[in-house]
C-alpha cells in the first residue's frame, strides 16, 4: 500500500535569491519531492523588493514573509513574533510535516518551536559543523539543544556531521538519519574535449575566507609554482581574504601564472571548473563540501584537506587528501599530478552519476517523514518533561517559554480561530500528461 | 435582482444583475460587514479606550480632584473618539461592473459617507487575485492592473473578504476587461488598414 503523501513546510532563512549550499540543498530536495507526488512549501524571509508570494519551477510556492534580516541573512529574533504568520501558513497550505535547516537561522527554529506547539510533526536538518568552545558556539550549542528536544526526527549529511550534531544538542542518536548531499550531474558534465595536460591547470572555487582556508592557499600556492613550472591555478571567488591573494601574487610575480576570477555565479562554474585538471579545496572546517562533487562530476581530480565529513564524500581513488598544513598539501598536490594521466573524466562523471543524485536524498527523505509522521503525538506534559533535562537553569527557562507558547497559540486561536483562516488552492501541474497537485 | 449569495461569521457578499442578462447589464457586487459585528465593534472599542482613560486619569488625579469630574471627562472623550473613529468603519464596499463604459469602486461608511473612485474601462489591463503576505498574516486580495500605474488598485480597500467571494467578482471583470480589449484591438485594426 502506497504512503499517504507529504504536504512539507521548508523553512529556513537561506534561500534563493542568496545564493549557497543550503539554498541549493533546499531547492533541489523540494524539485525532487514535488516530482514524487508530495506537495511542498518553503517559507523565508523577504530579501529586499522580494516579498510575498512567489512560485518556482514545478509549482513551488515559496513565502517571502517581510521580517527583517538582521546578522548574516538571519531573521531578527523575537522567540515569539513569527508565531501568527507560521500559523497561517501552516493552516493555509494544510501542512504535514515540518521541515527546518541549518542551525544557525532563527526562523528555522522559531518555526519549529511553533510547530511543536500546535503538534505538528517536525524534522530538523543541520548543514553545518560547529565548534565547542568559543561563547558563540556555547550559545548557539544551547538554542540547538532546545530546539531539538522536542524534534520527531533529525538529518545530517554526514557521518561526522551527525556525531557533531549528536554531541551539541544530546539528541538520541536513534532518531537522526544521515542523508549526504548531491550534485546536479546533468548540469556538471566533463569538457567535451579535455584539456591538453601540457599546462596543468589548478582550479580553487571558494569563497576567501579564513573558514575556508584562504591563508593555506597563500603559502601552498607560491610553493606549488616553484616546484612545477608547467602548473597554473585558476582562482574564482571573492571574499576579504583577496587582499592576501594579490599580495601573494605581486610578490611572487605570479601574475601569469595565478589567473584570479573574482565571485564566480553558480551558472559559470561549469565551465571554469572544465577548464582545470586537479581542484583544490583548502577548507578548515566542512560537514559535506559539494564542491568537490561538482569538481568530481566534471571530471577533475580533488586534492582537499582532511576535515570534518570531506574523507565521506568522494571514492579514494577520486581524491588525494592532506591535512591542513601548506607542507603536507604540496605533497598531496605531487601525488594528484603524478596520477592525473590515469585518470578519465567520463569515467569519473559516470561513476558520479551513480553515486549521488538528487532523487536518491529525496526518497531517502520521504522515509525520513514516513517515521516522522508515525510518531506518536505528545502533549504539553510530556514535552516539557524533555525540556528539563537540558540543564539545571535551562531547562526551567525553556518550558517557561514552551509554556508561554502555548498560551500565546490559545489566545491565537481565541483572536482568529482556525476555522477563520481559509486553504489556499494548491496549483496543479502537469508533467507529461500527468496532474500532480 | 439578487442573483449570487455567499455569507461567511464576518462578511456577507451579494451580487445584483438585471433580471435577463443582456450584453450591456450593469453588474453590481456588495460585500457587507454582518451588521452586528460593525456595531459590536465599534462599541467595544469606545468601552476600551474609555476604561483606559478611566484608568489612566484615576491614577494620574488620584486624591486631587473629584472623581466626578474625571468620570465624566471621561465619558466625553471616549464618546467623542468613537464618533470621530466611526467615520472609519466601513458598512459595505461596492464594485459597480459597467460594460464598455468602466467600473466604479464604492465605500460606503457607518456614518453614511460613501466615497466612489471611476476606473474607465480603457485604462484596466487585468485584474488579478494576489496573495498579501504581512509580518503577521496572510490574506487573498483583488486588484487591477492599471495602464500607467506602477501600484496594483484595490478593489476592496478596507475589507478583506474570502477567496470564494473574490473569485466570482474577478470572473466578472475578466469577462468585461476580455471582451472589450478583443474589440478595442480589432477597431484597431480596422483603423489602421483603412
Amino acid at each position: 500500500m502506497a504512503e499517504p503523501k507529504a504536504r512539507v513546510l521548508m523553512v529556513s532563512d537561506f534561500f534563493f535569491p542568496n545564493f549557497g549550499g543550503v539554498e541549493n540543498h533546499i531547492y533541489y530536495l523540494s524539485q525532487c519531492l514535488l516530482k514524487l507526488g508530495h506537495k511542498v512549501v518553503v517559507m523565508t524571509h523577504a530579501y529586499g523588493n522580494r516579498s510575498g508570494v512567489r512560485y518556482m519551477t514545478g509549482g513551488l510556492k515559496v513565502y517571502y514573509v517581510p521580517w527583517k534580516p538582521f546578522v548574516m541573512q538571519t531573521t531578527f529574533p523575537t522567540v515569539y513574533g513569527t508565531f501568527p504568520i507560521v500559523r497561517t501558513i501552516l493552516r493555509r497550505e494544510k501542512i504535514t510535516v515540518v521541515h527546518g535547516h541549518q542551525a544557525f537561522s532563527t526562523l528555522c527554529h522559531e518555526a519549529l518551536m511553533h510547530a511543536r506547539t500546535m503538534g505538528y510533526k517536525v524534522v530538523f536538518t543541520d548543514h553545518s559543523l560547529y565548534g565547542f568552545a568559543d561563547v558563540g558556539s556555547i550559545h548557539m550549542n544551547k538554542v540547538l539543544q532546545f530546539s531539538l528536544a522536542d524534534i520527531d526526527q533529525a538529518i545530517c549529511v554526514s557521518h561526522t556531521s551527525k556525531e557533531n550534531t549528536v554531541l551539541r544538542s544530546g539528541l538520541s542518536p536513534a532518531k537522526v538519519f544521515m542523508i549526504p548531499n548531491a550534485v546536479d550531474t546533468a548540469m556538471f558534465k566533463p569538457a567535451s574535449v579535455r584539456p591538453s595536460t601540457d599546462v596543468i591547470t589548478i582550479v580553487v572555487i571558494s569563497r576567501l575566507v579564513y573558514r575556508k582556508g584562504a591563508d593555506l592557499l597563500v603559502e601552498v600556492i607560491p610553493e606549488v609554482c616553484r616546484l612545477y613550472p608547467n602548473v597554473r591555478f585558476v582562482v574564482g571567488g571573492d571574499g576579504p581574504k583577496h587582499v592576501r591573494l594579490e599580495e601573494m601574487r605581486e610578490k611572487h610575480s605570479l601574475q601569469d601564472r595565478v589567473e584570479m576570477l573574482g565571485a564566480v555565479p553558480h551558472s559559470r562554474v561549469r565551465s571554469v571548473l572544465v577548464t582545470g585538471h586537479i581542484f583544490l579545496n583548502s577548507s578548515l572546517t566542512e560537514a559535506f563540501c559539494i564542491a568537490i562533487l561538482e569538481a568530481a562530476s566534471c571530471g577533475l581530480l580533488t586534492v582537499s584537506t582532511r576535515v570534518g565529513g570531506v574523507p565521506e564524500v568522494l571514492p579514494d581513488d577520486m581524491v588525494v587528501l592532506a591535512e591542513p598544513d601548506p607542507d603536507d598539501m604540496v605533497r598531496a598536490i605531487e601525488k594528484a599530478i603524478s596520477i592525473l594521466p590515469s585518470i578519465k573524466p567520463e569515467e569519473m562523471h559516470n561513476r558520479m552519476k551513480k553515486l549521488y543524485s538528487w532523487q536518491d536524498v529525496a526518497k531517502r527523505t520521504e522515509i525520513v517523514y514516513d517515521r516522522a509522521l508515525k510518531c506518536s503525538n505528545r502533549n504539553l506534559l510530556e514535552r516539557l518533561s524533555r525540556f528539563l533535562s537540558c540543564g539545571a537553569w535551562a531547562g526551567k527557562l525553556f518550558c517557561m517559554v514552551m509554556i508561554v507558547d502555548y498560551l500565546l497559540w490559545h489566545l491565537l486561536q481565541l483572536l482568529q480561530p482556525d476555522d477563520d483562516i481559509e486553504e489556499a488552492p494548491d496549483v496543479l501541474i502537469h508533467y507529461h500528461g500527468e496532474k500532480i497537485n | 435582482m439578487v442573483d449570487l449569495s455567499l455569507s461567511n461569521k464576518r462578511y456577507t457578499y451579494v451580487q445584483e444583475s438585471e433580471s435577463e442578462p443582456t450584453r450591456g447589464a450593469i453588474d453590481i457586487h456588495h460585500v457587507i460587514i454582518n451588521g452586528s459585528r460593525a456595531t459590536g465593534y465599534a462599541c467595544r472599542k469606545g468601552l476600551g479606550f474609555f476604561l483606559v482613560l478611566l484608568a489612566s486619569s484615576m491614577y494620574f488625579l488620584l486624591g486631587k480632584d473629584n472623581p466626578f469630574t474625571t468620570l465624566s471627562w471621561g465619558f466625553l472623550l471616549s464618546g467623542l473618539f468613537v464618533m470621530l473613529q466611526s467615520r472609519k468603519f466601513v458598512k459595505k464596499e461596492s464594485v459597480v461592473i459597467m460594460p464598455t463604459f468602466g467600473i466604479q469602486l464604492e465605500t460606503q461608511y457607518l456614518s453614511g459617507k460613501t466615497v466612489s473612485r471611476f476606473i474607465p474601462i480603457g485604462k484596466i489591463l487585468k485584474p488579478v487575485l494576489a496573495e498579501c503576505v504581512t509580518p503577521i498574516t496572510c490574506y487573498w486580495s483583488l486588484s487591477l492592473l492599471l495602464r500607467g500605474e506602477e501600484q496594483l488598485t484595490l478593489v476592496f480597500k478596507e475589507l478583506r473578504p474570502p477567496l470564494k467571494m473574490l473569485v466570482p467578482i474577478w470572473k466578472a471583470l475578466c469577462a468585461v476587461i476580455g471582451t472589450d480589449q478583443s474589440e478595442m484591438i480589432a477597431e484597431e485594426e480596422h483603423v489602421v488598414s483603412t
